[in-house]
């Protein structure tokens, strides 16, 4: 029996456990590529357009940050706008399909018991991870492939199509290899996701100060050496081949490491965490903050980073929108009044609506210990059902509240530095603050949803889809009044382009609090799930 | 009685736990304990029948109840990244406190070790988390929903250890379970359900009354004519020794056809609570098997 055998029925058998998840990534990745492929053609539809976007983007140290160096920058077309646009996140999707992909059918098997039962019958030492880095490679081949098609369907130029796509499978190959390294480091599933990720965004950072200081820093960056392919400017091909024997040198060190540790540990063991609980933990509160605290520390590191962005751009908006009147449609919202302040306010509405994930996923929180069966240590202690839900709401407003200001702060800050205005921080972080209530209403819903039906909670979802849809596309879709009014933000003032006034803000802020009561009446009287 | 939609979870359950005691709760899977067992900690309501806990209404004083009791759920979920140590601390508190002392010496004899994150402990380490911080605490009512599971022998041991110590202290423990050597061991009484209704409740001694002994003998003569004794049951008789069940009443009249036979060796027991329980478990089985047949 070589380390090998079984590799192949084991392909097929990641391939039939996994054929959801792969056609869901696969298709949402190249869906999203032919998408915006489409929509450039409509907001850029001239020379003068692609023009005024590389001007904006060539010297705007936030948008370098997320998008690229600009290659091709000084003799523009569109395809370098798509690459722009479009690169760094198709890079990133497809790193993070092979990440979880990968770890799922390794390190998270070797978790469970079920790695340990497949590797007792005939399955060589290496077979799980040579079948489940080839599904991931088949993958991210195919993702590319449908990428490259979908540029060329979008009417691109072929060659930079396939540059373009390939680049993005490329970066998806690479960290194939870093996962099959991490899932042999590190000590679970878990940390195997934390590494590979953690490699992920030092990746993203690497290029990002690669790209705004030019200083060579990106070439220490698999999407760095992805985007220097040059698509649609005249094309690099060996930066791929460079990501492709980076890969295979991954997964070759990753079978080095499998023969160096036993099945289910690591090459690094776990650390020891305390031996008690810190007082804080010990009551619903402190626990709710205690398990989210990771994931909130994330959102509002990430809203003030994306505050930022928006902020940098609020110099540039009055020259924006005369030279592309196009761009003011995606700003639908915009009245007349000072562009300056429509932009900053549609800012805060979308700034508004991703703490709305947060909000939703917080207070759905709830339900998910009642579904993991955790809620009963914790119900059948001295401790009522409002005073345990208080906790996640709690958690969920006062997170909320602190990202959104987050937010507001990096749309100050960033653009108090552009503008050299710095009285303009606290009026920002306020016009930020005043959609809170509106997002609140979210959390209401998501405890009502908690309370009377626990089964469906997950349609708090949908109450934020519907108010990114009002909120972005209200008025393109021509929708009626009676539509509009159902998302709380339509109610808040748009602040600095309206001013602030507070009977809506109290108003919005009493039905959010009516319907967490009303939520926590029904969690009362209802039966505990069964686990 | 509990109802989820038209099926009905439990009907003609009739449990009762006097103070002080350890009261065994035995029943086959699905039969209703963990539902019962969540009934009476106010975590779903009952449809119907009469219920009270210490003297309190499970649903309405829960909170003032669950002061008194400490709990370990069948099926013990914890949060993955939290340690061991700070799940106890964080239950012992919510419930009202726990005692330093004894939440130090639990996990010094039950070897657990208390700086590891859940996420990596096994099943067995995972109960252990559950009964340090349930027997750490100081409550009246010990409510454990098969407590052992995933528990190897050496630590059923330290766990039956302390059930009785709990009981020294005048503490009262509901214990279900399916290890049947246990509940012999440790429970005063028991009460077994099937399909949602008691089917026999009393103490060991009481139930005994109802069932055979298992009688091994050899003898110097053959072993004949003991199947036509009265409540002689199943005689086998393989190379000079006999075995047979007898029912407790007809017991001396087995035993004097022995030893009319000649009797060289004897053995005897009662029967264990396995036996009882097979009994209980056969007939719903022989049931379902005539339901099938008629079908």
């Amino acid at each position: 029996m070589s380390a090998l055998t079984g590799t192949w029925r084991l392909t097929r058998f990641i391939v039939r456990r996994d054929r959801v998840r792969l056609a869901i990534w696969i298709v949402a990745i190249a869906a999203l590529a032919y998408a915006q492929g489409i929509s450039l053609h409509d907001v850029y539809p001239d020379q003068a357009a692609v023009q005024s976007y590389v001007d904006l983007f060539g010297d705007n140290p936030a948008l370098i940050a997320f998008a690229g160096p600009g290659y091709g920058f000084d003799d523009p077309n569109l395809g370098v706008v798509l690459v722009n646009e479009i690169q760094v996140f198709g890079c990133i999707a497809t790193a993070l399909m092979s990440i979880f992909l990968l770890n799922r059918s390794t390190r998270a098997e070797e978790d469970s018991e079920r790695a340990a039962l497949v590797r007792s019958t005939r399955v060589g030492r290496h077979a799980p991870t040579a079948a489940a880095v080839g599904v991931v490679a088949a993958a991210n081949v195919i993702t590319g492939t449908l990428c490259a098609l979908a540029f060329i369907a979008a009417d691109y130029p072929v060659v930079g199509s396939i540059a373009l796509a390939g680049s993005i499978a490329a970066a998806g190959l690479v960290f194939a290899g870093v996962t099959a390294v991490a899932a042999q480091a590190a000590s679970s599933g878990r940390a195997t996701i934390g590494g590979a990720s953690a490699a992920l965004g030092a990746a993203f950072v690497l290029r990002a100060a690669g790209d705004i200081g030019d200083n060579g820093l990106s070439w220490l960056s698999p999407i760095g050496w992805a985007q220097a392919v040059r698509a649609y400017a005249d094309e690099r091909w060996w930066t791929l081949g460079l990501c492709l024997v980076v890969a295979a040198l991954l997964v070759l060190g990753a079978f080095w490491l499998a023969t160096k540790r036993d099945l289910g540990s690591g090459m690094r063991p776990e650390s020891a965490g305390p031996p008690g609980a810190a007082s804080w933990i010990r009551r619903p509160i402190g626990l709710a903050f205690r398990l989210q605290r990771g994931s909130l520390f994330g959102w509002i590191v990430g809203l003030f980073i994306t505050g930022v962005v928006f902020g940098s751009l609020g110099e540039d908006v009055d020259r924006l929108f005369e030279e592309n009147p196009a761009l003011r449609d995606v700003f639908a919202q915009l009245g007349a009044g000072d562009p300056t302040d429509a932009f900053m306010a549609t800012s805060m509405t979308m700034l508004a609506l991703m703490a709305g994930g947060f909000a939703v996923s917080a207070t759905l929180h709830l339900h998910g210990e009642e579904g993991a069966g955790r809620v009963e240590s914790i119900l059948s202690a001295a401790v009522s059902r409002q005073r345990w839900a208080i906790g996640y709401l709690a958690v969920a407003v006062a997170g909320t509240t602190i990202m959104v200001a987050a937010a507001g702060a990096g749309v100050g800050i960033a653009y108090a530095v552009v503008a050299g205005q710095p009285g303009e921080i606290m009026p920002l972080v306020g016009a930020a603050l005043v959609t809170v209530p509106g997002v609140l209403v979210l959390v209401g819903l998501a405890m009502l949803l908690v309370g009377f039906a626990p089964r469906a909670s997950m349609a708090a979802w949908a109450g934020l889809a519907l108010m990114v849809l009002i909120g972005f596309l209200g008025d393109i879709l021509q929708l009626p009044d009676w539509a509009l009014d159902l998302s709380p933000l339509q109610h808040l003032p748009a602040v600095p382009a309206e001013s602030a006034s507070a009977p809506p803000i109290v108003a919005v802020t009493l039905v959010a609090g009516a319907l967490a009561a009303a939520g926590l009446w029904g969690l009362r009287s209802r039966d505990i799930q069964l686990h | 009685m509990k109802k989820f939609g038209s099926f009905r979870a439990l009907d003609g359950l009739d449990l009762e736990v006097a103070s002080g005691e350890v009261h065994g709760f035995l029943g086959p899977n699905g039969s209703g304990k963990s539902v019962t067992m969540r009934i009476l900690l106010g975590l779903m309501r009952h449809d119907g029948g009469d219920l009270a806990l210490l003297g309190g209404d499970p649903w309405r004083d829960a909170v003032k109840l669950h002061r008194r009791l400490a709990y370990v759920p069948g099926d013990t979920n914890l949060w993955p990244n939290l340690t061991g140590g700070e799940i106890i601390d964080l239950i012992g508190e919510l419930r009202g406190g726990l005692d330093h002392g004894r939440r130090a010496e639990l996990i010094d004899r039950f070897d657990l070790d208390p700086r590891k994150r859940a996420r990596a402990y096994s099943k067995g380490n995972r109960q252990k988390v559950a009964l340090v911080a349930a027997l750490a605490s100081d409550a009246e009512l010990l409510m454990l929903d098969e407590p052992t599971a995933g528990l190897d022998p050496l630590m059923e041991a330290v766990f039956q250890d302390c059930i009785l110590r709990a009981k020294g202290e005048g503490r009262t423990v509901l214990l279900s379970s399916h290890i049947l050597a246990e509940v012999e061991k440790l429970c005063d009484r028991i009460t077994i359900i099937r399909q949602g209704r008691t089917v026999q409740s009393g103490t060991l001694a009481e139930l005994r009354h109802l069932t055979r002994t298992t009688v091994s003998a050899t003898t110097d003569r053959p072993p004949e004519r003991l199947a036509e004794l009265p409540g002689v049951h199943d005689v086998r008789v393989d190379d000079g020794l006999v075995s047979f069940d007898v029912d407790s009443d007809n017991l001396d009249g087995a035993i004097r056809r022995l030893t009319e036979l000649g009797l060289r060796s004897l053995s005897s027991h009662p029967p264990t609570l396995e036996d009882l329980f097979l009994r209980h478990y056969d007939e719903e089985l022989t049931e379902a098997g005539v339901e099938q047949n008629e079908r």
